[in-house]
């Protein structure tokens, strides 16, 4: 019998994670696009970490902010009655911390390419910057944006370091697809390891290939 | 960053492990065990579900792991541990209930080998050129590991094969790297390799200190009476039985030192 739970699991907290790592990192890319302002490279330096810091590190650094020895986790349990690591919402929020930097930096660029004279050419027509933003920029950016978010997914799904230390490794509950592989591999169950990584790395091949056919195509 | 996506997240998960906590139609679980239990365990927790009901979930590791995650605030409803002191420190720290605590095994080390590597007749045999990587358990936080070590610095031959020394997360990966062939041999827990085709020598067990393993009932409400039938089964006539199969000796019936 193969045990889907895994899988479901990971589909959805990388889809949750997306939503949630979308929004803020195209918001972000457009600011750091856009905006000139004092701390703007040492936000981009932060939302850049997860990618060149080892998973382990930021899997404890956001176990000493969310655990329940913190302010941030006693508020939750004082709020929510149970701790927060250790649940799926801590999963979504690892899952979230590492796809950021993905998103960020691949809407930003796509931001940066779309053609000032055109939204200039809107400006004089009279729109708000705001909706240059909303009705010119992001739309003209859109296979950019889709591509940093495909590859946002891709990056929750495949999360193993940082979600097995604020998630831990409970099957039924907070075992995702990675961690269910490294959980079969320590049990010698290597058919359910294979299954797991064949299926993980297919998900992955199509959406690296979505994200070539996103970024690939001119603006 | 963090403090916006935890708000952002909220919504979604909350569910979670509650969800499957206070869904209590089926009565559930979830134990943390060093990962020498996992054979013994799976079998223990099949039966304990056939007999009552509730479904047993584990997550297996190394013990000081598990005493972390417990720490940090971990939902889980025992912690069966392969060192008493850990379960010391899970009470010491207020997230146990102390009248649980019991001895329920010993745990012995074995030599095992990979297919194609002859097995030692004892452990200083170590020392043989064939032996070019020794796989042991993390010393730092698998009790398996700190045992392998005194072990192996009992018999006299630590200084000559530290170098030679690979380190498992926990107990089951150790036993991973050797079955992989990576390692050519491992000192690992009997209870893992007691079934297993291939054969195994056994340490004399005065060779480390003994491998007292102690367990707790780390649960908080409504899970509480479930954990304790579990842990009360545990050492029960069934659940010894299906311990001294899997290699452990027991509590009470355990010989003098030798």
């Amino acid at each position: 019998m193969t045990d889907w739970f895994p899988l479901w699991l990971s589909v959805r907290v990388a889809l949750t994670a997306t939503l949630v790592a979308g929004t803020l990192g195209v918001a972000l890319a457009y600011l750091l696009a856009k905006a000139r302002f004092r701390g703007r490279g040492l936000i981009e330096a932060v939302v850049t970490l997860p990618i060149v810091l080892p998973p382990t590190v930021l899997g404890f650094y956001l176990l000493t902010t969310l655990g329940v020895n913190s302010p941030i986790g006693r508020a939750w349990e004082d709020l929510f009655g149970q701790p927060l690591v250790f649940t799926q919402t801590a999963a979504v929020i690892a899952a979230s911390v590492s796809a950021l930097p993905f998103v960020v930096r691949t809407a930003r660029s796509a931001i940066e390419t779309v053609d000032p004279r055109v939204e200039a050419a809107a400006r004089v027509a009279g729109l708000p910057e705001w909706r240059v933003g909303a009705f010119v920029t992001l739309p003209m950016a859109r296979k950019g944006l889709g591509a940093g978010i495909a590859l946002g997914f891709a990056r929750a799904l495949g999360d193993f370091g940082a979600t097995v230390m604020v998630a831990g490794n409970i099957p039924g509950q907070t075992q995702t697809l990675p961690i269910k592989v490294f959980d079969a591999v320590q049990a010698g169950d290597l058919a359910a390891a294979r299954t797991g990584s064949l299926i993980l790395a297919g998900i992955a091949v199509v959406v690296l290939l979505a994200v070539t056919q996103l970024s690939g195509q001119r603006l | 960053v963090v403090v916006v996506v935890a708000v952002a997240a909220a919504g979604c998960g909350s569910d979670g492990a509650a969800g499957a906590r206070e869904g209590s139609s089926p009565p559930s679980i979830t134990v943390a065990a060093a990962s020498d239990l996992r054979f013994a365990f799976e079998e223990l927790g099949a039966r304990f579900e056939d007999e009552t009901g509730t479904a047993v979930t584990f997550s297996f590791g190394s013990s000081g792991q598990l005493r972390e995650q417990i720490l940090n605030g971990a939902p889980f409803d025992v912690f069966a541990s392969a060192n008493v002191a850990f379960v010391d420190a899970v009470l010491a720290a207020g997230r146990g209930r102390p009248e649980t605590k019991a001895d329920y095994a010993f745990g012995r080390l074995a030599l095992w080998t990979p297919p194609g590597v002859d097995l030692p007749a004892g452990i200083h045999e170590l020392t043989a050129p064939t032996y070019r990587r020794i796989a042991v358990a993390n010393p730092v936080h698998a009790p398996y590991g700190v045992a392998a070590v005194q072990a192996l610095e009992s018999a006299g031959i630590l200084g000559a094969v530290e170098g030679r020394l690979v380190y498992g997360e926990n107990i089951s990966d150790t036993l991973r790297i050797a079955r992989s062939g990576n390692a050519d041999v491992g000192i690992v827990a009997l209870s893992l390799v007691i079934a297993d085709d291939r054969d195994h020598v056994l340490l004399p067990e005065d060779l480390h200190e003994p491998l007292r393993q102690a367990l707790v009932v780390t649960a908080e409400g409504a899970s509480t009476e479930a954990a304790i039938a579990f842990v009360d089964f545990v050492n029960g006539a069934e659940g010894r039985e299906v311990m001294v199969r899997y290699g452990f000796a027991l509590p009470g019936e355990r010989r003098a030192t030798g």
